[in-house]
């Protein structure tokens, strides 16, 4: 689902800046309307103005707040679409220009290296960092579509982690990545295992951010609302919100909760609203993240947006209800 | 018997007056029997020859029956001539196409020749971009070299996803179609007031505190520790450890480390490089001691001689034993026989 850009920026910028989030589509103040049917056409030539065009087109989100950001992806239930998020939501950053480091904290059930494809490719983990076997950039698994986007997972399956200092493992690794030879990231991304036990507390240690991610169902929401509980009582205040799997047509019959009666129930802050895709178990098979896509699904629009609005720590204004469509009259087929 | 046959041929001749014929005249039934004969020559010509037999009479008189038979030679010569003439009733047309349909087709030829020859040379052109031998695109395709850094590669455009083509928004901003539905825009109504509320609510429901001892089931409570913090680790739990083996410090470390060889795989290479000197040390003792000019003297001629026997016997056992006492700290077999080939020396 997609959210109305905010048209009116509050801090106009006196200047033409390449790094503006707002297209310098014209000298003047003019608030800019992103909502168009069409793209503007370029101007007759003129450095200034060809720039202007581009920029339109290549426009990048604005980062805010102090790098590197650390942001838990989590949920509490399972299956609601953590890793799925973190896979997209990391690659869609990775392709606006940011570096990011992945890691999936499951100790035991490995799955972000499998949406990812690269699950042939991680050969050294964390585990084996600890135990002195590698070091941290051996274990670091780089893509190969988006070079600056990296996989670190926490272990193999049957291997064990000292639950002592698990926590403390994930803080190690985070400061080890910001004072690498190649800089530090921009983001770090934390995908949490199902559950509130040790792998829930371990890789919710070193984060400053949380993304909860929940579906429109009353369990979901209730354990939600319980991870979001623990997440502030831990320190982590900064708690955005994902719903994932809407049926627009379910709500509009009434048979499934809209996103503003979850927001109603939750009282977070909107960081995406995404569809009900087919797409998203295609992409999983292939893997090859659903943002990927060409053209884009509606699920992977939604997830550019989400990681958008997560560079910008900006968050959702309006969201979508589905309606009948406009009955079209007689003359509508000469295009009216 | 009469059985009345239906006709898989109706050439044009035929007429159905021999059904109403059949009607007229006081035949009850009549009997068809189509036979076929060809007529010898070069012509392919069908002639049919119906055998029409009639049998007059009614039924209820059966001593006299009366059948004439009656020949009917249909000949198909008849319709190809009538095919030959209606072709030929349209001359003009014929005329037409001949005098015009050459050209026409000449340049559709060759417009058709011209798009194939196209299409050849683009599918020629791609496969030729692919398979270019040993081109740079190679190494990037490998995963050689990285087509982001690269300065001729084309830069990144990437669509904006809030001004994406597809996503159709109404002229009050107010409604958005996309995919075939239209939806409207429903304003977030949750204010910060109300976040502050569920904020509140949350931490009187949920009070929680980040475990930092993590004890086994039997292990005492130490003194001075919340028991808030504490976390009991089943017995049968998958990711406790029994022992620590890892020690703490020394993990940090690793984590920290960021040239070198890792401190594992330091450790074992250490551990292999003194093993070989330990074995080369050995070996060296063993040539000292073995002079091959004095093992002569060492031999002696073989004697039943019980004394010796119970010495082969006792360094054979000796040689038993040692061999099959487990090596302490390698499993190479090799100082095995070397301890046991020195130990025959010197008994010797």
């Amino acid at each position: 689902m997609l959210s109305l850009h905010n048209p009116f920026p509050t801090t106009p910028k006196p200047s033409l800046n390449l790094n503006s989030s707002t297209p310098p589509f014209s000298t003047t103040f003019k608030p800019h309307f992103p909502n168009t049917l069409k793209p503007p056409k370029p101007h007759k030539p003129h450095f200034a103005t060809r720039t202007q065009s581009l920029l339109q087109y290549n426009r990048k989100p604005q980062l805010a707040g102090e790098t590197p950001r650390v942001v838990v992806i989590t949920s509490g239930k399972g299956g609601v679409g953590k890793t799925t998020t973190t896979a997209n939501v990391g690659l869609s950053l990775a392709r606006l220009g940011f570096s990011v480091v992945a890691i999936d904290a499951d100790v035991g059930l490995r799955n972000l290296d499998l949406l990812l494809g690269l699950e042939n490719r991680v050969n050294y983990t964390v585990v084996e960092v600890l135990n002195g076997d590698c070091r941290l950039d051996q274990a670091l698994v780089r893509d190969k579509r988006w070079s600056n986007f990296e996989l670190l997972c926490i272990s193999k399956p049957r291997s064990k982690l000292p639950i002592g200092f698990g926590g403390k493992a994930l803080v190690w690794l985070v400061d080890a990545l910001k004072s690498r030879q190649e800089g530090s990231p921009d983001f770090i991304i934390i995908d949490c295992p199902a559950g509130i036990d040790a792998g829930f507390i371990t890789a919710i240690t070193p984060a400053n951010e949380a993304v909860l991610v929940t579906t429109p169902d009353i369990t979901s929401l209730r354990d939600a609302d319980r991870v979001t509980g623990l997440l502030e009582c831990d320190g982590i205040r900064d708690i955005k919100m994902i719903v994932n799997r809407v049926r627009t047509d379910m709500i509009k019959g009434e048979d499934m909760m809209s996103v503003l009666d979850v927001q109603e129930m939750l009282g977070l802050s909107l960081l995406g609203v995404i569809p009900e895709d087919s797409e998203v178990i295609r992409s999983t098979n292939r893997g090859y993240p659903l943002v990927l896509n060409k053209p884009p699904t509606l699920a992977g629009l939604a997830f550019e947006q989400a990681a958008w609005r997560l560079v910008e720590q900006d968050s959702m204004k309006a969201v979508m209800m589905e309606e009948e469509p406009k009955k079209r009259g007689f003359f509508s087929f000469f295009g009216g | 018997m009469a059985s009345i046959w239906t006709l898989q041929f109706h050439p044009i001749s035929l007429q159905p007056s021999i059904w109403v014929s059949k009607h007229q005249t006081h035949l009850n039934f009549v009997k068809l029997r189509p036979e076929f004969r060809f007529i010898s020559g070069s012509s392919k010509q069908l002639n049919r020859k119906f055998v029409l037999g009639a049998y007059s009479g009614s039924p209820s008189d059966p001593d006299e029956p009366a059948v004439k038979t009656q020949t009917i030679t249909v000949a198909v010569k008849d319709q190809l001539s009538k095919l030959h003439g209606t072709i030929n009733s349209f001359p003009p047309l014929v005329f037409v196409m001949n005098r015009y349909g050459g050209s026409n087709l000449a340049i559709g030829l060759c417009i058709a020749i011209a798009l194939l020859v196209i299409a050849v040379r683009v599918y020629a052109a791609r496969k030729l971009r692919h398979r270019t031998p040993g081109s740079v695109a190679d190494l990037v395709r490998r995963g050689q070299l990285r087509s982001d850094r690269r300065g001729i590669s084309r830069p990144l455009k990437y669509e904006d996803p809030f001004n994406n083509p597809m996503v159709k928004v109404g002229k009050s901003n107010s409604t958005v179609e996309m995919c075939g539905k239209v939806y409207r825009l429903a304003p977030v109504t949750l204010t910060e007031e109300e976040q502050a509320i569920h904020q509140k609510r949350r931490s009187r429901a949920y009070q929680w505190k980040r475990p930092t001892v993590f004890l086994k089931e039997g292990e005492s409570v130490p003194a001075d520790v919340d028991p808030d913090t504490i976390r009991w680790i089943p017995a049968n739990h998958p990711f406790a450890t029994t022992a620590s083996d890892i020690d703490e410090d020394l993990a940090q470390n690793n984590v920290y480390q960021k040239h070198g060889v890792p401190f594992r795989i330091k450790a074992e290479h250490e551990a292999m490089q003194r093993k070989l000197e330990a074995l080369q040390s050995e070996q060296k003792l063993n040539n000292l001691m073995i002079d091959p000019r004095n093992a002569k003297d060492f031999e002696r001629p073989f004697k039943e001689h019980p004394r010796s026997r119970e010495q082969v016997e006792q360094s054979s056992f000796n040689n038993q034993t040692s061999d099959s006492m487990p090596p302490t700290s390698d499993p190479a077999p090799i100082s095995v026989e070397s301890n046991s080939s020195s130990e025959e020396t010197q008994k010797l």
